[in-house]
């Protein structure tokens, strides 16, 4: 394997290593352990209560006649699939305990994993339900959709949300989604807000567990009104009382190598901000239009409380407009968020391994994380030179610290998945990883980087032995 | 004209023309008007366990003379079901059921609507045919017929047939 360790002659000789100097901002937020399972739990009990509901409106007593049990597995259909898009709009308020306890990109995965069964249930609900009264009335189906549709009370309205639903999903189908500009993309999405609101109607007007229980009526108003004020509260809120507040603005753009750009921020907002290393905010430069699309950009530098600095790859999609910033511009931010930050790490020694502009964050910790000498491992990986961003900060930092810089560089290994450069197809991932750091089990391993490179980067520790747990990693592309 | 702001026009129309139809406003009542008199009590009990269970409530002995000397109505319990009560009222001449008809049956909103109106008249013809509360029950509207039946028994046994 071609390694180019740029590490200076041997820490021993150096002198005693100055600790990071403490920013007078709040302490590394450790994220409690039992927060996922609270979340989870709260998720299963939502779930649990609309089934409940189902089965103490009788739900069960009615699955012996055909009419029956097409409409009550119609209507325990309905709740889930309304409890879940309840779930969905939650999962994207930007509620701090959920972004802390599974990342941003966790929660984006698994919302798009409860809007696609939510809709299918949805689905099912309808036709269930058009079924089951058709089956119990003299009308046939048609006429029962009709009757359904045009009398029934808030029906009309839900039919208007299943449109507005349908028109969410498509378009958000991975091939659809392509196709569409991000602005018209993101447009369109937020019919889902008026979706769920427009159902609610039928479900309290002809909705027959709610119909027969004021206790019930109640306890679905006040999940609504959560879910419409986590939005409310940390989506929209909260980022623009921050912005409006504290104003920010560009105070510095440099090129970093031919690639990337480095813009600081300052402003009197930074103080009040809570961030810690290795965290990301959304960034918006109100450099003209199509500035409200925001971009996700880690910082760079740990934290001072005077200014961010953010380190950008030029990948198209107005990265590539940060060179061109002046000195002035506002910015607005959404965040801090992420979990690569030093709250998470659970253990002494701390691998951290990046390629490309992934280096990023973790040139962030590398700076901020407390450590003696021989603690730290930075492992860079890049295609190029060119992809060798922050390389002399990066050195310069490790050898103030006594931490080991690696650099990997080379082309990927194209014949299998593999974190490793062509070069070295001579040996297995995890044989590599051991060779670099030979007690990697006892490490946290931090990861930053384009997400296949990610996946085996993570396959390879975990046949290390390194556990699940200790494994950080943050996906910026879902 | 922007495209967003056609969109904008397009989905406060559409918003516009959908809350002026009046199922979207118009809140759990419904809109057919009931086949059958009397609107039943409010449905807006908790659930119980599902099928009717007797009460005495509001039961009236017979003792109204209609029109002929020799018929008298006998009103049976109003019997619980879970949408509302379901009360029967028989018209008895000369010893055998001439009319059954109901004075209670829910009809708060329209799907009791939909189901009631077209079970209750079943009920009451099968009823006068059987001349007893052995009848079949409704498909399709197996609280209103549970109740109706035992309603519908309790009158028999007051007329004393």
């Amino acid at each position: 394997m071609t390694t180019a360790d740029l590490t200076p002659a041997g820490p021993m000789d150096a002198p005693a290593h100055p600790r990071p100097a403490a920013y007078p901002l709040a302490p590394a937020g450790t994220v409690p352990s039992w927060w996922r399972d609270a979340s989870a739990t709260a998720l299963w009990a939502v779930l649990l209560w609309v089934t409940a509901l189902w089965v103490q409106g009788g739900g069960l007593a009615e699955l012996g006649s055909l009419a029956g049990l097409l409409t009550s597995t119609g209507r325990l259909t309905g709740l889930v699939a309304s409890a879940l898009l309840l779930v969905q709009v939650l999962l994207m308020a930007r509620v701090p305990w959920l972004e802390q306890a599974w990342g941003q990109d966790g929660l984006a995965r698994l919302h798009r994993t409860v809007g696609f069964t939510s809709f299918n249930l949805m689905w099912a609900h309808i036709v269930l339900i058009a079924l089951g009264y058709a089956a119990a009335s003299p009308q046939g189906l048609w006429g029962t959709i009709v009757d359904l549709v045009l009398e029934y009370p808030g029906m009309l309205l839900a039919v208007a949300g299943t449109a507005a639903l349908c028109l969410v999903v498509v378009t958000s189908v991975k091939r659809a989604r392509a196709r569409l500009r991000y602005e018209s993309w993101h447009l369109i999405h937020l019919y889902g807000y008026l979706g769920a609101g427009l159902a609610l109607p039928h479900q309290l007007w002809t909705g027959q567990e709610f119909l027969t229980s004021t206790l019930a009526t109640v306890f679905w108003w006040g999940l609504y009104a959560v879910a419409a004020g986590a939005v409310l509260g940390w989506r929209v809120g909260l980022p623009l009382w921050r912005s409006l507040r504290s104003p920010l603005v560009v105070s510095g753009v440099r090129p970093e190598g031919p690639g990337a750009t480095t813009v600081t921020v300052s402003g009197p907002g930074v103080a009040r901000m809570r961030v810690q290393a290795g965290q990301f905010f959304v960034w918006r430069f109100l450099d003209g239009p199509g500035w409200t699309r925001g971009h996700p950009y880690s910082v760079s530098a740990a934290p001072d409380g005077r200014s961010l600095r953010l380190t950008a790859a030029h990948r198209g999609d107005g990265s590539a407009r940060l060179a061109a910033l002046r000195p002035g511009t506002r910015v607005l931010v959404e965040g801090p968020y992420g979990r690569l930050h030093p709250g998470v790490r659970s253990r002494r020694k701390v691998l951290l391994l990046g390629a490309g502009i992934g280096i990023v964050p973790l040139r962030a910790l590398l700076e901020a994380l407390p450590q003696q000498p021989g603690d730290v491992t930075i492992v860079q990986r890049a295609g190029s030179r060119e992809q060798l961003h922050l390389a002399e900060e990066t050195s310069a930092l490790a050898a103030a610290r006594g931490a080991r810089h690696v650099v990997v560089e080379g082309h990927r290994l194209v014949t299998r998945r593999s974190w490793l450069p062509a070069q070295a197809a001579h040996l297995m991932d995890e044989q590599a990883l051991r060779e670099l750091v030979p007690d990697v089990a006892d490490h946290d391993v931090f990861l930053c980087g384009a997400p296949d490179w990610m996946d085996a980067a993570r396959d390879a520790a975990l046949a290390c032995g390194v556990p699940a747990e200790r494994i950080h990693l943050e996906r910026f592309a879902y | 004209m922007r495209r967003i702001t056609l969109w904008f026009l397009s989905t406060s129309t559409a918003l516009v023309l959908l809350f002026s139809y009046h199922t979207s406003t118009a809140g759990a009542g419904g809109s057919a008007a009931p086949v059958v008199a009397v609107s039943g009590a409010s449905s807006g009990t908790d659930n119980g366990a599902g099928s009717g269970t007797d009460s005495d409530s509001g039961s009236r002995t017979s003792g109204s003379d209609s029109s002929s000397a020799s018929s008298q109505t006998y009103d049976g319990d109003a019997v619980q079901t879970r949408w509302g009560p379901v009360q029967v009222q028989i018209t008895v001449e000369g010893g055998q059921i001439r009319v059954a008809d109901v004075l209670q049956v829910p009809m708060a909103n329209h799907h009791d609507q939909q189901i009631n109106s077209r079970a209750v008249p079943i009920l009451n013809a099968e009823a006068v045919d059987a001349q007893s509360a052995d009848i079949d029950m409704v498909s399709g509207a197996t609280d209103t017929s549970e109740g109706y039946l035992s309603s519908l028994q309790s009158a028999i046994d007051k007329a004393g047939l």
